[in-house]
């Protein structure tokens, strides 16, 4: 038995009943080790993946979500020092909170107030109003959700799945992440932003803070070849972390980025030896920012 | 949500965890205040189970609350409450940690419910954790053995099902199936409805 943590090798061990990996009953059976926190961070993805995409594994999630949580509640309270809540309160100033809905920027601007109620913003309301309708309106039309794009990402994301018939749920182009790339194009707060990479081809990143995910549609760029991959990073003020890695077969290919999509990340793309590098070990061919 | 039978119960008096949750989701500092001193306690306890390292889980507990402050906006009440949607950060930030640090290799993973010791004097709303402590433990008490070794090495130790295959030197299609087998009886000894 090797010791790695490559998933093939529990193949080796598979009883003969046991679903195949990437089959939506493995998924599903791992719902009970995705609430416990004991998957390692692919398996992880891959449910993440499924579950974005699947109501009815998210209702079975919920209730394994809430089984820990119990555990969690028999746990000995300790109370933590002292200067943590001044240290806490002092920086959410330099924080912004994501958004209910609508798309959520670095330096998102506080929701514009609706012309028909202008009212002084208090300095700290001790209870905020929600936003109005009017308000969500304006913030809809402030973002501007580009109809035509999306239309054309779910088409191009169905294209693309059409091509790619017999794959399995699991894997970055699977079922799952087709569903989940799809739904990701089709959400209430997608955003998207293209950009040209020197040297030929584009990179289309569409975001959807909502469901905290984002994913590529890469087109025209160059093959790197057996001995190289393309990597994907999300990069925040921790620097970069893996969310992938895809290779270019054809004219476009795309793929859904593992791991959170938050507001004002950057996703960075690098060309990486074979598999994959844990840090970039190259400087990045293009940088979105959101 | 009629949860008086549940045990995440809200406290009798004073705005619930919901209540707070929601404030914070609009911007609310006082609120945000207010849920910390609430809740604290828990969160720390918790994350100090896992990572062990007190200046270590002082930092998980800090990013934990930042990160319900960023994304209470998000916070549905209607698909769980808001101390369950809390440890759920908390767990998953401290397993975050420990795999990061590899400090998982040295820590000590005493299994087992006696482990589990709620200190009689502990904070004012002991006698409410008391009563959730005493639920979960007889629910620990109604899985096999085998089974609860692995929620708890996975649970309470942060370890993942490969690492409890490895330690228990089981295959790792035995640990999935114990995993699974013993949520669905802990879900249902807990009456969680699903």
């Amino acid at each position: 038995m090797s010791e790695t943590n490559d998933p093939r090798d529990e193949r080796d061990e598979r009883r003969a009943d046991e679903p195949a990996p990437d089959s939506f009953e493995a998924l599903r059976g791992a719902l009970a080790a995705h609430a416990l926190d004991a998957l390692d961070a692919e398996e992880r993805a891959a449910v993440e993946r499924a579950l974005a995409a699947d109501p009815a594994l998210r209702d079975e999630a919920d209730g394994f979500a809430e089984t820990s949580a119990l555990l969690a509640a028999a746990v000995a309270p300790v109370e933590p020092p002292p200067a943590l809540k001044s240290r806490l309160l002092a920086q959410l100033d330099a924080l912004p909170q994501q958004r209910p809905e609508a798309a959520a920027t670095t330096a998102a601007p506080p929701a514009p107030p609706a012309a028909a109620a202008p009212e002084p913003e208090a300095a700290a309301p001790r209870h905020a109003r929600e936003p109005g309708r009017a308000e969500r309106v304006a913030q809809h039309r402030w973002f501007q959700r580009p109809g035509a794009i999306i239309a054309a990402a779910a088409a191009s994301v169905a294209l693309i799945a059409g091509a790619i018939i017999g794959v399995g749920w699991a894997g970055p182009n699977g079922w799952g992440a087709q569903r989940e790339m799809a739904a990701i194009a089709e959400a209430s707060d997608v955003q998207s932003s293209t950009h040209e990479v020197d040297g030929g081809g584009a990179v289309t990143l569409y975001w959807s803070a909502e469901q905290g995910r984002s994913g590529v549609i890469v087109e025209g760029l160059p093959d790197v070849g057996a001995e190289s991959t393309y990597e994907l990073w999300y990069i925040d003020d921790d620097g970069p972390q893996s969310a992938g890695t895809f290779d270019v077969q054809g004219e476009e290919t795309w793929r859904v980025l593992d791991g959170a999509f938050a507001p004002g990340v950057e996703v960075g793309v690098t060309v990486e030896p074979a598999g994959g590098s844990p840090q970039p070990t190259s400087d990045p061919i293009v940088v979105i920012p959101t | 949500m009629a949860d008086r039978d549940r045990a995440l119960t809200a406290p009798e008096s004073g705005p619930t965890a919901e209540e707070l949750l929601t404030q914070v989701g609009r911007g609310d500092r006082e609120a945000f205040g207010e849920l910390y001193e609430a809740t604290a306690a828990r969160v720390f306890g918790l994350v100090r189970r896992l990572v062990v390292d007190p200046a270590q889980a002082e930092e998980v507990t800090q990013d934990v609350y930042l990160e319900i402050w960023q994304s209470a906006p998000r916070f549905d009440a209607a698909r769980g409450n808001a101390l369950a949607w809390m440890f759920t950060l908390a767990h998953r930030r401290s397993v975050d940690r420990i795999r990061a640090s590899q400090a998982s290799r040295d820590r000590d993973l005493r299994v087992g419910v006696r482990d589990l010791e709620v200190p009689v004097d502990t904070v004012a709303e002991a006698v409410e954790i008391r009563v959730e402590h005493e639920r979960v433990v007889d629910a620990l008490v109604g899985l096999s053995e085998l089974q609860r070794e692995c929620v708890s090495l996975a649970y309470y130790g942060g370890l993942t099902q490969s690492e409890i295959a490895d330690r228990l030197e089981v295959p790792l299609g035995t640990v999935k199936t114990r995993l699974r087998d013993g949520m669905i009886r802990l879900r249902t000894a807990l009456g969680v409805t699903t």
